[in-house]
């Protein structure tokens, strides 16, 4: 029983229900639904939301935030894409997409952690150069028109019809995960995220543990715009915009909380894949997709809300047990000194 | 001198020095085409929008929090004036007030949970901005016109080409060379600087961005007027909806979606903190104006193309946070003035 309780209290797992608690609900609507294919079909089609709300969870851990990825992953889509026009190896693009995504991130991590410039305006400046400079290399026209099979990659599948950018994707998350939650390094993010004042305390260096959050970031987005260049094989000039929003929406709904220090990188691949499926979800449900964002936002809200009341809840839960506690002992401490009198 | 130095600390000098930079260097760049008053008017009723958002959104910044729901909240009630007009039947100024207070609807809504629930500001306006712009998109669904066409033929435009009535609001000039909206938004500046500098309501808010236990501690009401901000900026988002609809003549549910970004920045570089307690109505109107001088200049004088205006307005919000953040750390000093001792 204690062991069920302990499993519930792991933040990721509540998120992991809430998606099983929805692919349930549309079955229960259209059991056409609950085929093996359509649900692994949602899991693959969330192949770009998890890379990026996997980067950007690593800032969001810090108690910062990042809103330049989606520019930097339109960035790097369109310098695939312009890479994948003349049959480039899709090597030289990871290369890229880990170099740009490198140089973003230190660029927001000094005027973050070094300059400290609130992280939510100096990566809106970033996000307005990175995405002028879209413009500049994509020459204000929409990337289309690959050579060769970069664009058949996204759907080669790698086994039981999961595809092989989705198992890649989830050990890369597995990974992430692991490293955020099992050795000394990542705990480092956490505790940064937790209190600032206290990391440094301890001897951990804030500035470098932000600016590692910013990097990583930065090659999340850049690698997730290759995998958006191969997946749509059409880049126009606003590719991405918006993207961070959702990005940031899937780590809300995976449980993480946006001042920082806590959840984990389960819980963000978790809420893209609630975000990128509800689209299909809506489709069996038999409703047009012009629902998806009013649902998207009701479940923000409803998902936000509960677990703020939640909180609240516990923290006063917590307060009337002390008071109890207290009362109790001066109580106990007054009928001993009554005693001693009488 | 010693008011040259008080003037320098005040961030809204600042700002008004730039602003005169901009004039001088765009007017000695190209004189003839730069310096127009009426291309120059017609440049700030572009981003009319984000200059009236910014307005309230200082309101909430000052409070601590923040709404990036707002420019969601355009195509709302853009799309909700179309469709009750248009389809329903309405009168055009019925529809203009149901606009209203349902934009003031929404910002009451998202301010309840931000206020009474205690969930992060962020998170809750960023959930408005989906369910806010999705509302928009099931409306615009009811109508009988297409909803990529957009609803037009709002009333109306005499035949001498003079615009009265609703249109009026977007379109039409007050003494022959004043736009109504700038003549909107200058009513406006002054009625949030009241509210702001002058109220009681004002002090309140400022005290809450600078400590809100204590506010809240001394007897003010802090939640309903955390939540009072946001219906603020609700309306301001309706009014500019109203505004973009009557210029264009075109109700939309997807207007404004992409402000966002350019209301925060507009509002941040009008000097006011983002973790509140500090601010001012001056500042966000002059920093406003300076963005869209930079848009309307920099592709007449430099020839930059018009669709790459992002880089240069980026470089220069960076260039101009950093030096602040500098200076304000005595960074910038200490480099200019190394080992100068005081004592």
């Amino acid at each position: 029983m204690s062991k069920i309780k302990n499993i519930l209290q792991v933040r990721w797992m509540s998120s992991l229900l809430f998606l099983i608690a929805l692919i349930i609900l549309t079955g229960l609507i259209n059991s056409d639904f609950l085929t093996y294919d359509n649900i692994v079909a949602c899991f693959n089609a969330s192949v770009v939301f998890t890379l990026l709300a996997v980067g950007i969870s690593f800032v969001i851990m810090t108690g910062e935030i990042d809103v330049s990825i989606g520019s930097t992953m339109g960035l790097m889509a369109a310098i695939s894409g312009l890479i994948a026009q003349e049959k480039g190896s899709p090597v030289k693009m990871l290369i890229l997409a880990v170099v740009i995504g490198t140089v973003v991130g230190i660029i927001n991590g000094l005027g973050v952690a070094y300059f400290g410039v609130p992280s939510l305006i100096f990566t809106l400046g970033t996000c307005g150069v990175i995405r002028g400079l879209v413009y500049i290399v994509s020459q204000g026209k929409t990337v289309e028109n690959f050579a060769g099979d970069f664009t058949g990659y996204g759907t080669q599948v790698c086994f039981a019809s999961i595809t092989w950018y989705y198992a890649i994707v989830f050990v890369i998350a597995i990974i992430a995960h692991l490293l955020l939650t099992r050795t000394r390094r990542g705990k480092y993010f956490i505790a940064v995220g937790d209190n600032p004042g206290g990391a440094n305390l301890v001897g951990i260096s804030v500035f470098w543990t932000k600016m590692a959050a910013y990097v990583l970031s930065g090659v999340f987005a850049g690698i997730s715009g290759v995998a958006f260049a191969s997946k749509y094989g059409q880049i126009t000039i606003s590719a991405g915009n918006g993207y961070e929003m959702s990005a940031i929406a899937a780590c809300v709904l995976g449980g993480i909380s946006l001042s920082g220090g806590l959840g984990n990188i389960a819980g963000a691949a978790i809420g893209a894949i609630i975000m990128s499926s509800v689209t299909r979800m809506l489709v069996f449900i038999g409703l047009p997709s012009t629902y998806d964002d009013a649902i998207t936002g009701i479940m923000l809200i409803t998902i936000v809300v509960i677990d703020a009341l939640a909180q609240r809840s516990a923290i006063e839960n917590a307060r009337r047990k002390r008071l109890l506690m207290r009362t109790a002992l001066t109580k106990a401490d007054t009928d001993a000194k009554g005693g001693a009198e009488v | 001198m010693k008011l040259v130095k008080q003037l320098f600390k005040r961030w809204e000098f600042i700002l008004l020095i730039l602003l005169v930079l901009e004039f001088v260097v765009f007017g000695a760049a190209n004189p003839a085409k730069f310096l127009r008053p009426a291309s120059i008017l017609s440049s700030i009723t572009n981003y009319i929008s984000i200059c009236i958002i910014a307005l309230f959104v200082t309101f909430v910044m000052i409070t601590g929090g923040i709404d990036i729901q707002a420019s969601s909240i355009i195509g709302l009630t853009s799309i909700i004036i179309g469709v009750s007009w248009s389809d329903g039947g309405l009168n055009i100024w019925v529809s203009v007030l149901l606009a209203i207070l349902a934009a003031a609807l929404c910002g009451a809504l998202s301010g309840f949970f931000i206020a009474y629930c205690g969930v992060q500001p962020m998170v809750v306006t960023l959930g408005g901005s989906f369910l806010y712009s999705g509302l928009g998109l099931l409306i615009s669904g009811m109508s009988k016109t297409p909803a990529y066409q957009g609803i037009s033929g709002f009333p109306s435009k005499t035949e001498t080409g003079a615009f009265v009535g609703f249109r009026f609001l977007g379109k039409g000039m007050l003494f022959g060379f004043l736009p109504t909206q700038i003549f909107i938004y200058i009513v406006l500046i002054i009625l949030c600087s009241v509210l702001l500098h002058m109220t009681k309501y004002g002090r309140k808010i400022f005290l809450i961005g600078v400590n809100p236990q204590a506010a809240e501690y001394s007897g003010i009401n802090t939640r309903l007027v955390i939540m009072s901000t946001y219906i603020l900026t609700g309306i301001g988002a309706a009014i500019s909806g109203i505004l973009l609809t009557s210029n264009v003549d075109s109700a939309k549910s997807d207007l404004g979606a992409t402000f966002t970004l350019s209301i925060i920045t507009a509002v941040v570089l009008g000097g006011t903190l983002s973790t509140g307690g500090k601010g001012s109505i001056i500042g966000t109107a002059l920093a406003s104006i300076i963005i869209c001088i930079l848009r309307y200049g920099l592709p007449l004088c430099f020839g930059v193309s018009s669709q790459n205006l992002d880089l240069p307005v980026g470089v220069i919000l960076i260039i101009i946070v950093v030096g602040r953040a500098l200076a304000e750390s005595g960074k910038l000093y200490r480099f200019f003035m190394p080992k100068k001792k005081t004592s």
